[in-house]
């Protein structure tokens, strides 16, 4: 007996660990852990969450930081960031708001004019990062005022309110029960996802971001890569803002101000280095979702709103420390 | 040996294992006083962890060290006598040549609350001037070259306090003929007063000419220590390898450089920073050398004619049409590949896997309908590693936890792997012991022989003599010879390369 002690012991041992190994070894491993866990105390601690309602309340809210997320994410990949994406998704609201209601355009034409504004600024952003080699943290730092700014010259800080009510499908309608803005969301991450893990132009992302200078040695066009990740990152921005103008029935300057942190937060929680060259889009958007499940928790639980930041703000510390913790487990096994 | 003194460290029965890999197996080392000790083996024998474990920063698993007779696992801080330079620079860009000699300051004596900047910028002049540091302590350390670099990180380890043991990894791969012979002076003088001395270098005439002893590693254990003396270029290798490489080997193209047919590169009155008025043209099937001292302007022009650094005048015709300037995208897709000599920098995704890094130069022949073809990736990726002897425990390991050499190996081979018209090596066999060495010799020979028009940087006459079938020497920027390699004796190529003479034609 003693002796089937003494092996069953470290066999016991040693499953646990294939199992920690194996969450390790797996990019996505740990966010999805953490998500899990988050999900079944949400839906132990109250009643009300696991209800389908509320679920739905989560998807709708979820989807407008979740799509700046997925590009903010590709940037980040690549090595870059862009604190201008707020105000672009707000910038490109407001033109919603003044081309469908001040001019009276197509609210579909309207639609398309704005996201394509998004790509602009995108492209003004990564044009200018390139060809200066400007520091795309400082650079993006001065769009936002710019845009930023933009907004407020246009509308004084007031609402543009009556949008057609063609477009407020999308922000609030569902299909087969799931929100449209939600849709869309999956539908974005699933086509940037697929780019970023199966085609050459996705690895070619996360070479630059590992190394640039080796990047460009091989023949890969940097330049135009980078470039390209802004224009993605601000046509996403721009989708963000429309479907939030769609929804609310108004274009609002403050639409977009509050999709700047959220969605690095989330990258850096779903295995996003900070650096470059690592993570990806979904792992992002999975750190979305766990944001997005606390921020409701915390208002299921009636706690003050005020409370929200401090608490997302300690979970991106626990996300960045656990995952310290994680990669110099794995630098010791190598 | 018994007339020796006894040995300050020694090392016993050393075993190190990682996951999948035993690093060290039993392995003996004893380091005496006065003597260089040269390791010896080929990349992923050991030699690394051996030094690793020797300076401290990595514990065995089992075994004993022994500084001064006393249990050094016990009291790590005998560690403190061994002084370690390792083979990548790691010194503080932004800062002073005075603040990275005497950093940390507290320990150094110069400041603990302030610093002591007069005191500190005396004491750097004098160590500036012992190692031949063509610097001011002043100047900021990312201003000065790197060989100057290299000179100050073996001045912060050799210049300051006691030490017993001075561990020098490959210092000499970024050194000028010149800049190696004056450190060898300093190691002698190191020797003299006393120190012991462990030198791992690839290149046999600086083993041989600075060894006292020598221990041979090779897959993780210890073949054995011998005294250099009793040692013979050819049984070093011998010992090695484990196998017969025959050193004579020469690798020329045969019917190298058709001079009928049209050339695959020509190059006219190019002029970029770093070079001036460079013309040459490479054939088909030819191995063209490029010799030079470190700072000649070899890589600057090769960059340049790659379209990676600006040109300010002159072409580059690539067969028959012109390249595009600063597009190295174009270069590639037209068939060219260059290799830079800055694995750390210009090479390697640190953090993707070695099945990436390798992928990285073939996606667009991988890719069916624009998406990556997974098995088909995962073959070729197999067939890189298998042919260009990349060792590792999965091509899912991150590159960075790979050995220098599997690294330089794995990035020649994705280099290989596009089947290029026109390859630029810029110092390919850097930090590669001599088995693959020949390995790279005889593919670059069998590449050539298809029709391949190959460009080989080197600093290493017995490289280029071995496998170029022309070598151009440049100077300062210029060139200044250009020779048929077989007719042509080695003390002339290295009159040019030093600059001695006028403009020289042998061929």
């Amino acid at each position: 007996m003693p002796l089937e002690t003494t092996v069953a012991a470290p066999r016991r041992g040693i499953a646990l660990r294939g199992i920690a190994a194996h969450l390790l070894g797996n990019p996505l491993g740990g966010v999805t852990a953490a998500l899990i866990i988050i999900f079944v105390a949400a839906s132990l601690l109250s009643p009300y969450f696991l209800t389908g309602f509320n679920l739905m309340i989560i998807a709708r809210s979820l989807a407008f930081v979740g799509l700046v997320t997925i590009g903010q994410s590709v940037l980040m990949i690549l090595g870059e960031l862009d604190l201008s994406v707020g105000a672009i998704g707000g910038l490109a609201g407001i033109a919603g708001g003044v081309l469908m209601v001040q001019l009276g355009l197509d609210p579909w034409l309207a639609l398309l004019l704005c996201v394509m504004l998004g790509g602009l600024c995108g492209w003004i952003n990564g044009t200018l990062v390139t060809r200066l080699r400007l520091h795309s943290l400082v650079l993006t730092i001065g769009m936002a005022g710019v845009y930023g700014g933009i907004i407020l010259v246009v509308t004084k800080g007031v609402a543009i309110t009556s949008i057609p009510g063609d477009i407020a499908f999308l922000g609030r309608g569902a299909i087969g029960g799931v929100p449209v803005p939600f849709v869309i969301l999956l539908v974005c991450l699933a086509v940037v996802a697929f780019v970023m893990q199966r085609t050459p132009l996705g690895r070619y992302v996360y070479a630059i971001g590992s190394n640039a200078d080796a990047a460009r040695m091989l023949g890969i066009r940097v330049n135009a890569i980078r470039t390209g990740a802004f224009v993605t990152a601000g046509v996403l921005s721009a989708v963000a803002g429309m479907l939030m103008v769609a929804r609310l029935g108004s274009a609002q300057p403050s639409i977009g101000e509050t999709w700047v942190l959220a969605p690095i937060a989330a990258a850096v929680i779903g295995g996003v280095a900070t650096t470059g060259g690592l993570g990806s889009p979904l792992g992002a958007v999975l750190g979305a979702v766990i944001i997005g499940i606390i921020e409701n928790i915390i208002v299921l639980f009636g706690i003050s709103p005020y409370w929200q930041s401090v608490v997302s703000g300690g979970i991106v510390v626990l996300a960045i420390s656990f995952d310290a913790i994680a990669r110099r487990a794995m630098a010791r096994e190598n | 040996m018994s007339d020796l003194p006894g040995p300050v460290v020694r090392l016993e029965a050393i075993r190190k294992a990682y996951p999948g890999v035993v690093a060290l197996d039993h392995v003996d080392l004893a380091l005496r006083p006065g003597r260089v000790h040269v390791l010896a083996g080929e990349n992923g024998a050991g030699k690394s962890t051996l030094i690793r474990v020797l300076a401290g920063l990595v514990g065995p698993d089992e075994g004993r060290i022994e500084i001064d007779g006393a249990d050094a696992l016990a009291d790590r801080t005998l560690f403190g006598r061994i002084a370690y330079v390792p083979q990548e620079l790691n010194l503080f860009g932004p800062m002073s040549v005075a603040e990275n000699m005497f950093m940390p300051f507290a320990a150094t004596g110069f400041g603990r609350l302030t610093l002591s900047r007069g005191g500190m910028r005396r004491a750097a002049t004098a160590l500036i001037e012992r190692f031949g540091i063509h610097a001011g302590p002043d100047d900021r350390v990312d201003t000065i070259s790197v060989p100057d670099q290299q000179l100050l990180q073996i001045a912060r380890a050799a210049g300051r306090a006691a030490f017993d043991v001075l561990i020098l990894d490959e210092p000499t791969s970024s050194l000028t003929a010149s800049e190696t012979a004056h450190l060898f002076r300093i190691v002698r003088e190191l020797r003299a007063a006393g120190c012991a001395i462990v030198f791992v270098s690839h290149k046999m005439d600086e083993i041989f000419d600075l060894g006292d002893d020598v221990t041979v590693l090779r897959n993780g254990r210890s073949v054995g220590s011998y005294e250099m003396a009793a040692m013979t270029e050819h049984s070093l290798v011998q010992l090695m390898a484990g196998s017969a490489i025959a050193l004579e080997e020469r690798f020329q193209p045969r019917g190298a450089g058709d001079v009928a047919a049209d050339p695959i590169l020509s190059v006219r009155g190019l002029s970029g920073p770093g070079f001036h008025d460079i013309s040459f043209e490479l054939r088909r099937g030819e191995i063209l050398g490029f010799a030079g001292l470190v700072g000649a302007g070899r890589s600057e022009l090769m960059q340049s004619i790659f379209g990676y650094r600006p040109t300010r005048q002159g072409e580059c015709l690539f067969e028959g049409r012109a390249l595009p300037r600063g597009r190295p995208d174009r270069s590639v897709a037209r068939g060219m590949v260059y290799l830079s000599e800055e694995r750390k920098h210009h090479g390697i995704f640190p953090r993707l896997s070695l099945r990436e890094n390798i992928s990285l130069g073939i996606l667009d022949q991988l890719a069916r309908g624009g998406v990556i073809a997974s098995a088909r990736e995962g073959e070729r990726v197999a067939t890189v590693m298998r042919d260009f002897d990349v060792r590792s425990s999965s091509a899912d390991k991150k590159i960075m936890f790979l050995s220098g050499g599997n690294q330089q190996k794995a990035i020649i081979g994705r280099a290989m792997a596009r089947r290029p018209r026109l390859l630029i090596f810029d110092e390919p066999t850097k930090g590669i012991d001599i088995g693959t060495k020949f390995q790279i010799y005889r593919i670059m020979q069998r590449l050539a022989e298809e029709g391949v028009g190959i460009i080989l940087v080197s600093s290493e006459m017995t490289e280029l003599q071995r496998c170029a079938s022309r070598i151009i020497t440049m100077y300062e920027g210029r060139i200044n010879g250009s020779f048929d390699q077989a007719t042509t004796p080695a003390d002339t190529l290295v009159g040019a390369i030093v600059g001695a003479g006028e403009k020289r034609h042998a061929a």
